[in-house]
């Protein structure tokens, strides 16, 4: 496991996602620059900024959809910098999409089933003699995955996905096809579908776009149980009240950098991430602003407002934490 | 060395040739994002209509070239934009590719009508003489040619990265919506890309017509530019300059291979290999590519997949298939149309009905486009005709697994990729089969292949009726499989990997096991049809499983319904009802019809108008609630849905 550079949660559980040194260039334009941060167990973490600050590259490079120019990726101990996004998921990284991937053409309850039986091999012939209709559906006794028609009624696999959906807030709603649904809730079958994997890692991007306060408000308690059940949570979300409500720690990112990480608390006070949020400011602001949060004048979050980077001394513990 | 000299200019001029035509393609598929699969047919039509100009009509060489190069390519280009083209936005992925499909069938059965195939037409060279340099002749003709392609080339590196107009080009397909906001009309620059690929075509139809020396023919022009798809494949469809290079080596080395290797090889060889080049050059194109990242673009389809039937409902429409079979079996045992019984007819439909349903797996659900399902029949029947001396059951299993196992070799080099290329390795692929190997005529000998009807102890199909019950029986079976499969998970992810392949990916599924395992699969069904269509036919021609039937059948499934069983089996009942009636003429039904059904996804069996509503069929769709059942906007668009 590679040390991570100063920027990691102080408390949580192990590192499950470790993103270190990551850099992606698109032609002349840096996406990312040094991009680092770590997901433990059992946490909710938020990354957030402005509109292009390469949030949704990160998750990219995380899921395998872009392989970086420089940097890693470890799931646990695992180096999966340069592996296959599939072969990524199998090892428990789920993500859903800032722009919906939906399996439009299915119904909410099949794009669900997608998900769940992901691990099954079709062409095993027990899985395969289910397909006819005169075989009875069921939970394989083999290795329990439920499989059958998605129209069989008592099918486990129907069953199973309807109770992720309702866990969603989707119950109901299974046979809906994907596309009609309004987008709201086509994000929360995103989301039931990458449960539907039992990820050990949740990439979650903007899942609160299109929902409504009581929606979003579902959302965060669905989020905060599933890090108190040892699930790892990665946000991108603009809602700012949502990220600050659930996550256990932040990242910031702007023109590719990190440039802020903390508790939301610490994060809301940093003049950088103001910045970066509300437009530039001056040394003598950043200053003003470094000066009232901690009694030796430095940040608490400790961002170097000239270069807009986080200092190579963590503020304390860091390496220990690293080291987890 | 002057020999090399010669095919070394000869080669750079036919290079040059291919280079104007694959800069066509790419100029169409930048400014469009479509690929042009009737580039070869237009390019065929200029050079007939040329000859038609020139020769027949005796009028000058630059009122023809402005006549058929202005007015008729030209003006072509921007009316199949405007009337094919532009509907086709938001229709699926497949159809644009059908579209042009059916264009270059339209195009191919109208020169066929107004072209008599027998009849041989040579094409006076545009510059007339030769002169000599370095000890060889070289004629005025392919100057021209290699001056027009370095024109071509240096023209459009000018117009893309030096104009406006240009920058615009290549803007329309990244992002059609900003373009716009920045006062330019996308449409009008699709238009103007188009128009400028329907020129390339005929400009390189016109002057590669005088240097083929056995004269124009419809067929052998329309897939002469299937060199130029993999300069174009090489140049990534993007990239003029490397496109122009790559068409100039390809056709430098297709004429060092027919001059240097060919003639150390028997006569029978030389007309494969020459007819397998443009298919190995473009699969050498194809494994040389750089993947294609997996992107997630945000892409919902809109389409609502047609119903399913389950598997009860399934078991009940098959029997009661099977009994109108039999009766049919029993009542029409003694008819014929045209001097074949209508049992054989009846035959050759469930034959082509499985093949219509290797279709449905393929392109209806995991959304890829095979040209080439007739090459499988052919080398099922061929595989069938050989294994156990014909008609055994082994050779029906030989041509299924030799058919499979060839499927996954014609999709591996292409899974990398996006599916445009695949539909092109198969057209390619088609294209090497038929012309380099039915033809032969060592394979299928020259009287045709004698399959014997199956034999099975204490079976006899011997009689028509027995062997159309037989092969209505396997169109069954096949048929259950299909809506087996669609119900099983392995059918989820099929439709799955075609409506959002990024998430496929990070669901933790193999995009390109799936995709190679389904094209084996179809590949091994089309197997099955042959092989079946052999004893039925009781023999096999070289001409049966050409490319051009292919493409059409593929059509007609399109037109009825790529994702349905009765769309399968409504194609094979009209491609034989028409291949009887009018068998000249079917390209142009196929064109016309794939035209009219434009951007509908589920074809004719996709309008609620023709829906049937069948006694067995319980409840309503799967999808119980409509878009409109939610206040707010659905993240799709249009919906409808057709009876399976």
């Amino acid at each position: 496991m590679p040390p991570a550079d100063g920027t990691e949660p102080q408390s949580g559980g192990t590192a499950v996602l470790t993103v270190e040194g990551v850099a992606v260039r698109f032609g002349g334009v840096a996406a990312l620059s040094d991009a680092n941060l770590i997901v433990r167990e059992g946490t909710v973490t938020g990354l957030i900024g402005p509109n292009g600050a390469g949030k949704t590259t990160l998750f990219n490079v995380i899921s395998g959809l872009q392989t970086p120019d420089r940097g890693s990726v470890h799931l646990y101990d695992a180096d999966i910098t340069r592996m296959k996004p599939h072969r990524r998921a199998r090892l428990g990284l789920a993500r859903t999409f800032q722009r919906l991937e939906l399996f439009g053409t299915l119904s909410a309850g099949e794009n669900v089933q997608v998900g769940l039986e992901s691990s099954v091999k079709w062409w095993q012939w027990r899985h395969v003699k289910r397909a006819f209709p005169w075989v009875k559906k069921g939970v394989d006794s083999k290795d329990g995955v439920p499989i059958g028609e998605p129209t069989g009624p008592g099918s486990v696999a129907v069953a199973t996905s309807d109770r992720i959906l309702e866990g969603v807030g989707l119950g109901g709603m299974a046979a809906d096809q994907a596309s009609a649904m309004p987008t709201g809730l086509a994000r929360m079958v995103e989301l039931a579908r990458a449960l539907a994997m039992a990820p050990k890692v949740l990439l979650l991007d903007e899942p609160g776009s299109g929902l409504d306060d009581a929606e979003s408000q579902t959302l965060g308690e669905l989020l905060t149980t599933l890090a108190r059940g040892g699930m790892g949570v990665l946000l991108v979300e603009h809602d700012m009240e949502l990220v600050m409500r659930i996550c256990d720690y932040i990242y910031v990112l702007d023109f590719g950098d990190v440039i802020a990480a903390g508790t939301p608390e610490e994060i809301r006070k940093d003049p950088m991430v103001q910045a970066a949020y509300l437009g530039a400011v001056t040394e003598e602001e950043a200053a003003r602003a470094d000066g009232s949060s901690g009694s030796d004048g430095s940040s608490a979050y400790a961002v170097d407002p000239t270069t807009r980077h986080l200092p190579e001394d963590p503020p304390d513990g860091t390496t220990e934490a690293a080291q987890a | 060395m002057s020999n090399f000299l010669q095919f070394t200019v000869f080669g750079i001029m036919l290079g040059a040739g291919y280079a104007i035509a694959a800069t066509g393609l790419v100029v169409t598929y930048t400014t469009s994002g479509v690929f042009n699969f009737a580039q070869g047919a237009v390019g065929m039509i200029a050079a007939f209509g040329y000859w038609e100009l020139v020769s027949a009509h005796h009028q000058p060489t630059l009122v023809a070239l402005l006549i058929v190069l202005i007015l008729g390519a030209s003006i072509a280009g921007a009316f199949v934009e405007r009337v094919l083209m532009r509907r086709l936005h938001g229709a699926s992925a497949e159809r644009p590719v059908m579209v042009t499909l059916g264009l270059m069938v339209i195009l191919t059965g109208m020169a066929t009508v107004i072209w008599s195939p027998t009849v041989q037409r040579s094409v006076n060279p545009q510059i007339n003489g030769q002169f000599r340099l370095v000890g060889i002749n070289i004629q005025n003709q392919y100057v021209l040619i290699i001056g027009v392609a370095i024109a071509v080339a240096i023209g459009l590196r000018v117009l893309f990265y030096g104009s406006r107009t240009g920058f615009a080009l290549r803007a329309v397909v990244d992002d059609p919506e900003l373009l716009a906001m920045s006062g330019v009309s996308p449409n009008r620059m699709s238009q103007y890309g188009w128009i400028l690929g329907f020129f390339m075509a005929a400009l390189s139809g016109v002057l590669l017509a005088p240097t083929q020396t056995t004269g124009i023919s419809i067929e052998s022009f329309t897939l002469l530019v299937v060199s130029g798809y993999a300069a174009a494949i090489v140049g990534r469809l993007k990239n003029i300059p490397v496109t122009f290079l790559a068409a100039i080596a390809i056709g430098l080395a297709e004429n060092y291979i027919l001059n240097y290797i060919e003639p150390h090889l028997s006569s029978q060889l030389q007309t494969d290999v020459t007819s397998a080049l443009p298919m190995v050059f473009l699969f050498i194109a194809l494994v040389t590519l750089p993947s294609v990242r997996l992107r997630a673009v945000g892409r919902l389809t809109s389409m609502r997949a047609p119903r399913v039937a389950s598997g009860r409902e399934s078991l009940i429409a098959s029997g009661v298939f099977m009994v109108i079979a039999v009766v049919v079996g029993l009542v029409f045992a003694n008819d014929e149309v045209k001097g074949t019984t209508l049992l054989t007819l009846g035959g050759m439909v469930m034959c082509l009905a499985i093949v219509g349903l290797s279709l449905v797996l393929l392109t209806g659900y995991s959304g890829q486009v095979s040209l080439c399902q007739f090459s499988f029949m052919g080398i099922g029947a061929f595989v069938m005709g050989k294994v156990a001396g014909g008609g055994s059951v082994l050779g029906l299993l030989a041509a299924v697994a030799v058919c499979a196992a060839l499927g996954a070799l014609v999709a591996l080099p292409t899974i990398r990729l996006s599916d445009l290329y695949l539909a092109l390795a198969t057209f390619a692929f088609a294209d090497a089969v038929a012309n380099g190997f039915f033809a032969d005529g060592r394979i299928y000998g020259s009287g045709g292949l004698q399959i014997g009807r199956i034999v099975v102890p204490g079976l006899s199909f011997g009689g028509d009726t027995a062997e159309f019950l037989l092969v209505t029986v396997f169109f069954v079976l096949a048929a259950l499989m299909v809506l087996a499969i669609r119900r099983s998970l392995f059918g989820r992810r099929l439709v799955a990997v075609n409506d959002s392949p990024a998430a496929y990916a990070t669901v933790g599924l193999d995009i390109g096991f799936t995709k190679v395992a389904v094209f084996a699969i179809a590949a091994g069904m089309a197997g099955l049809a042959g092989a079946l269509y052999g004893t039925v036919q009781g023999i096999v021609g070289t001409t049966d499983f050409d490319i051009f039937p292919g493409i059409i059948f593929v059509l007609f499934v399109t037109i009825w319904s790529i994702r349905t069983v009765s769309g399968a089996f409504l194609a094979a009942l009209t491609y034989v009802v028409l291949n009887q009636l009018w068998p000249s003429s079917i390209g142009i039904f196929a064109g016309i019809g794939i035209i009219l059904i434009g951007r509908a996804a589920n074809g004719i069996l996709g309008i609620e108008a023709v829906h049937v509503r069948l006694p067995w069929v319980r409840g309503g769709p799967p999808s119980a609630a409509p878009a409109a059942a939610y206040a707010d906007a659905p993240v799709g668009g249009e919906v409808s849905r057709a009876a399976s």
